[in-house]
């Protein structure tokens, strides 16, 4: 994949400190279980799928995940975390090639 | 398995093959493992560290009865306790029972969760019991399970 | 023995085909669940990257110039298409308009069939998203000219079954299940289809065209599949546009 895709969201789209919201983090990955094979080659395709996600909130890790191949391609991480004041939430995944990529979005409590 | 079994096993999705020989070779046809094959009880114990989960309510488990697609199947888990600083629910795991690799993801929570919840969408290569595990800071582990219907799809 | 176990078998599949649509019919729990994903549509990341090419073309304004329409009637203007534009002599789509749009700016137009194309001719769809469907069939002849070779296309029988698409999508067969699917209403009245495609298939993880959609329909019912941007293919689609129109436009669907 030439460029990976990634998406945060936060829901409620309106939220104040100390509020708990749904944060779902997506990513565009093939999630490949190196099981299926080329229909036109015939060959096996390799495995390339997510084996861990970590979210951090305002530098402190809140929640890790260890993934295995068996999640859906494009796969959709969704926790739920207490707003405690504005700041950055980052999303770091890693895959089982090595690839490693990071996403952040803003966290603005509206009072 | 026995003949009638196999009969009684052999659901709509089947029906559209109706020539048995080739039925009878397709259910007989060891199934594809990766490198992370791991069964279920064995996952489990790794997870649990050989301790029992008991089958508790508090423990809530989402997913459908019949997936339309196993390759997006939604799963979502809650788990009814604190998220304080001394008691909380330390990790989720979801396992499909009858995948070859029974795993599919361990997520690991802290009290800046707020509330213990879980969601995502994992694929189900047949019809089988999707389990919760839950993880409390206590050290106990608490369980959920439900069966899942794979169809196979409608049109493409 | 053997015999009469084949013909017990046979008659017990037959039996549980016929009960099928009870059997395998979603519940309306299950159904709200798989609603819930849209909140969380993977087919959003597409569309997203689409409006990044886009941008390298100038973005909505370009968009808007190229059709000679203000950029706040935009979005009323899009959800009229397929439409009948001058420039090209004929009744196309969306996708079709990029290309021409590319192709006046000495940019190599992105093939019909390319996940660029995909990916940006949906972003474009949904700039016309909370609208209502408004194409006019009788804006002039080559309107109504597409729509009534639409009908024949939706209507005509073909293939090794003889199905058109007005088999599986008329009156009397709609909620029927199809393998826990229930046939869908393709007018406004119901889910209106094409107000809800471009649309993420989970089945395949991609991001398809309603056109995309209508050969993978084809195929599957043993029609030769239309090529995409074809005249028939562009009228199939005004066809289904009209049959939906009024129902607001909701982009990128999550369909099975």
């Amino acid at each position: 994949m030439a460029e990976s895709k990634s998406l945060i969201k936060i829901k409620p789209n309106s939220y104040k400190s100390g509020d708990i919201v749904k944060v779902s983090f997506m990513v565009m990955h093939p999630m490949e279980t190196g099981l299926r094979k080329d229909k036109k080659t015939g060959e096996t395709i390799p495995e390339e799928y997510i084996n861990s996600v970590k979210f951090e909130y305002n530098g402190k890790v809140i929640t890790t995940m260890n993934v295995w191949e068996t999640l859906s391609v494009n796969p959709v991480f969704t926790i739920n975390m207490k707003v405690d004041g504005a700041g950055e939430l980052k999303v770091t995944y890693t895959d089982n090639t090595g690839k490693v990529e990071e996403t952040t979005e803003k966290i603005k409590p509206k009072g | 398995m026995q003949r009638r079994d196999f009969l009684k096993s052999l659901g709509v999705g089947a029906a559209s093959a109706v020539v048995i020989p080739s039925m009878s070779f397709a259910a007989e046809a060891p199934k594809p493992r990766g490198k992370n094959a791991l069964a279920y009880n064995d996952a489990l114990g790794v997870a649990t560290g050989g301790k029992k989960a008991e089958v508790s309510a508090k423990v809530k488990l989402k997913v459908p009865e019949i997936a339309e697609n196993g390759a997006v199947v939604p799963v979502t888990v809650e788990v009814e306790h604190p998220m304080s600083e001394s008691d909380y629910v330390k990790a989720i795991h979801v396992y499909a029972t009858k995948n070859a690799n029974s795993r599919c993801i361990g997520v690991h929570l802290s009290p800046a969760n707020g509330e213990a919840m879980f969601a995502t969408r994992i694929k189900l290569g047949e019809t089988q019991e999707v389990v919760a595990v839950a993880e409390l800071s206590n050290g106990t582990f608490l369980m959920a399970s439900q069966s899942v219907k794979v169809t196979i799809g409608g049109c493409g | 023995m053997r015999k009469i176990a084949k013909i017990a078998l046979c008659f017990t599949l037959f039996a549980s085909l016929s009960y099928a649509s009870e059997q395998f019919a979603m519940s309306d729990a299950d159904r709200a669940m798989y609603e819930e994903l849209l909140e969380n549509n993977p087919a959003d990341m597409m569309l997203a990257s689409g409006g990044n090419l886009l941008e390298e073309l100038g973005g909505d304004a370009a968009v808007a110039k190229f059709l000679g329409v203000k950029e706040d009637a935009l979005a009323a203007y899009l959800a009229g298409f397929p439409r009948y534009l001058e420039k090209f002599g004929r009744v196309v789509s969306i996708d079709q308009m990029l290309q021409g749009m590319m192709h006046e700016s000495g940019k190599k137009p992105y093939a019909l069939k390319s996940n660029e194309m995909f990916n940006m001719s949906s972003y474009v769809k949904s700039l016309a998203n909370e609208q209502p469907i408004n194409i006019d069939i009788n804006a002039n002849e080559h309107m109504k000219k597409a729509y009534a070779f639409g009908k024949e296309v939706f209507d005509t029988k073909r293939g090794a079954r003889g199905l058109s698409c007005y088999s599986c999508h008329n009156p009397s067969v709609i909620g029927t299940i199809l393998r826990t699917q229930p046939l869908p209403d393709i007018s406004a009245k119901g889910n209106a289809s094409a107000a809800t495609w471009p649309a993420y298939r989970m089945t395949k993880s991609n991001l398809a065209t309603l056109q995309k959609r209508f050969q993978g329909c084809m195929e599957n019912a043993l029609l030769a599949v239309i090529p995409l941007g074809s005249p028939e293919m562009t009228a199939l689609e005004v066809y289904f546009t009209h049959e939906a129109k009024g129902a607001t436009i909701a982009l990128p669907g999550l369909k099975r």
